[in-house]
């Protein structure tokens, strides 16, 4: 059964990055990516991380992409217009293509694939007490600095958007 | 019954048939909060409400039902179309599978659950997070600027309120130590001689408030209706919406008022305990009185003004939220310590 959702979600997630590129409208675009972000939490569900899995879909699915959204709607249904002048990148993509997939190949070669660790305590692995342990105590650090650079962000972003003159 | 839930066909077969109960259950509870809610503003304003389908009425949405569905499922010219079709169902399937994780007491110590999850609430979450792509993607597709305007707005008022929503519970979570909607409930004290459930309202009357508060703000209900505000918007997103497509929007707004007030009874009202009450009943009553508020704010309230609606979640609600965690875990402590 996992097996079944895993080629489900993993086709879902490719199909959703083509969807990114390819579409002609912003809008279905940003869509697109939600429907990889969506694909990739039940990836993330299928592998025990619950906690994972459901910040996933709030943060990326449900907060920064409906920002995208915000965004894009403003920009009406307009349709963007292919240019005919970039189209050498066509056949110039076609050979980076091929050379990643060559590198990508090369380094699969002496991969050698091992059982998962049989030592784990399944039933507290990827739940939220196990990664609140986590954060607080062995990655306290990394995980305090981190929002102070979220909190540099924010501050940034504030003090950018403020017009000339503007002392409220 | 473990028996069957050992079995692999058998669990599944338990499962569809556990969630084929459920969407009925919703369904017909949906049906019947449209038309509580009707009567209960009809009395409010000073009239009987519907009172002619059935006995008290009670056929209404039946009728209505049937009304809707025979109309003609109309898209305007230059929508699009797809996106359109799409955006009504997003919001459907967002509100009834919150109802997956959502434990219901049946008996004394007979509950009935379709997922009991580690994370419980926080998957509630990420649906509402999501039901927001409904609204603005309905009202992008409409090709209308009242539609548009609609949607943006409600994408802005979700998004702040959502925030404030998230961390009124955070102090619930610190007490239990659980984000499991069932270990919340089942949360006992030993205070003198007592020693049982309690309802953490008790714990966290301020985490409440801010709960009460943002819900009726994230299920877009008056006086935080500002999405479809009629004067200034016609009808929000829902304007180029009919039939059944509007059906789909207006049910998902009905179980998504449902589901945060189960939510509000199981975190903060003790779920299914209540004194000598049976269990189904006591989750039932505590559910009813929620939706009876709801319907009383929408006929008593004038509607907020956009800007004030900003400020109440971001200057008000979202920084009393902050202040109600830290003092919460400063108890905590100390308690411990």
């Amino acid at each position: 059964m996992a097996i079944v959702i895993f080629f489900i979600a993993a086709a879902m997630a490719v199909a959703g990055g083509i969807g990114v590129i390819s579409f002609r409208q912003p809008i279905r675009s940003v869509l697109s990516l939600v429907v990889v972000m969506i694909a990739l939490s039940v990836l993330f569900l299928l592998l025990s991380a619950q906690f994972i899995f459901v910040a996933q879909v709030i943060v990326y699915a449900g907060a920064v992409m409906v920002l995208f959204l915000f965004v894009i709607a403003l920009l009406g249904p307009a349709k963007e217009i292919a240019k005919s002048r970039l189209r050498f990148q066509a056949s110039l993509s076609a050979l980076f293509v091929l050379a990643l997939f060559g590198l990508l190949w090369a380094m699969l070669q002496g991969v050698t694939y091992r059982q998962p660790d049989k030592t784990v305590d399944m039933s507290i692995f990827g739940t939220v007490q196990s990664i609140g342990l986590g954060l607080f105590t062995k990655f306290l650090y990394p995980f305090e600095l981190t929002s102070l650079l979220l909190l540099v962000a924010a501050i940034g972003a504030i003090y950018l958007s403020r017009k000339e003159g503007d002392d409220r | 019954m473990s028996g069957i839930y050992n079995d692999p066909i058998g669990h599944w077969v338990v499962v569809v048939v556990a969630i084929a109960i459920l969407l009925f259950v919703v369904l017909t509870a949906t049906a019947y909060t449209v038309w509580f809610e009707r009567v209960a503003l009809g009395h409010i304003q000073r009239r009987p409400g519907p009172n002619r389908v059935g006995p008290w009425g009670l056929m209404q949405l039946a009728a209505d039902g049937v009304k809707l569905a025979f109309k003609e499922s109309f898209v305007p010219a230059k929508t699009e179309r797809t996106l359109f079709v799409v955006a009504p169902c997003i919001a459907v399937a967002a509100a009834f599978l919150a109802w997956a994780v959502i434990p219901i007491g049946l008996w004394y110590n007979v509950q009935y659950w379709i997922a009991d999850i580690n994370v419980g609430v926080l998957l509630v979450f990420a649906l509402s997070s999501l039901n927001v792509y409904a609204i603005v993607i309905g009202g992008w597709a409409s090709n209308n600027k009242y539609s548009l305007l609609g949607g943006l707005r409600s994408a802005a008022q979700l998004i702040s309120y959502e925030m404030a929503l998230g961390l009124a519970l955070v102090p619930t979570f610190m007490i239990v130590g659980s984000l499991r909607l069932r270990d919340i409930v089942e949360y006992t004290v030993t205070w003198g001689p007592y020693h049982g459930p309690i309802p953490l309202i008790l714990l966290t009357p301020i985490g409440f408030v801010i709960y009460l508060i943002a819900a009726v703000a994230e299920t877009n209900r008056a006086p935080f209706d500002l999405p479809e505000a009629e004067q200034e918007l016609i009808g929000g997103f829902l304007t180029e919406y009919s039939g059944l497509k509007f059906v789909m929007y207006y049910l998902a707004e009905y179980v998504n008022m449902i589901t945060v007030s189960a939510l509000a009874a199981l975190l903060f009202f003790g779920g299914w305990y209540l004194w000598f009450v049976p269990p189904v009943l006591a989750f039932l009553l505590k559910i009813v009185l929620f939706l009876f508020l709801y319907i009383w704010l929408r006929g008593t309230f004038p509607r907020l003004r956009y800007d004030m609606l900003m400020r109440l979640g971001w200057k008000v609600l979202l920084p009393l939220a902050i202040v109600n965690v830290i003092v919460t875990g400063t108890i905590l402590v100390a308690s411990q310590g």
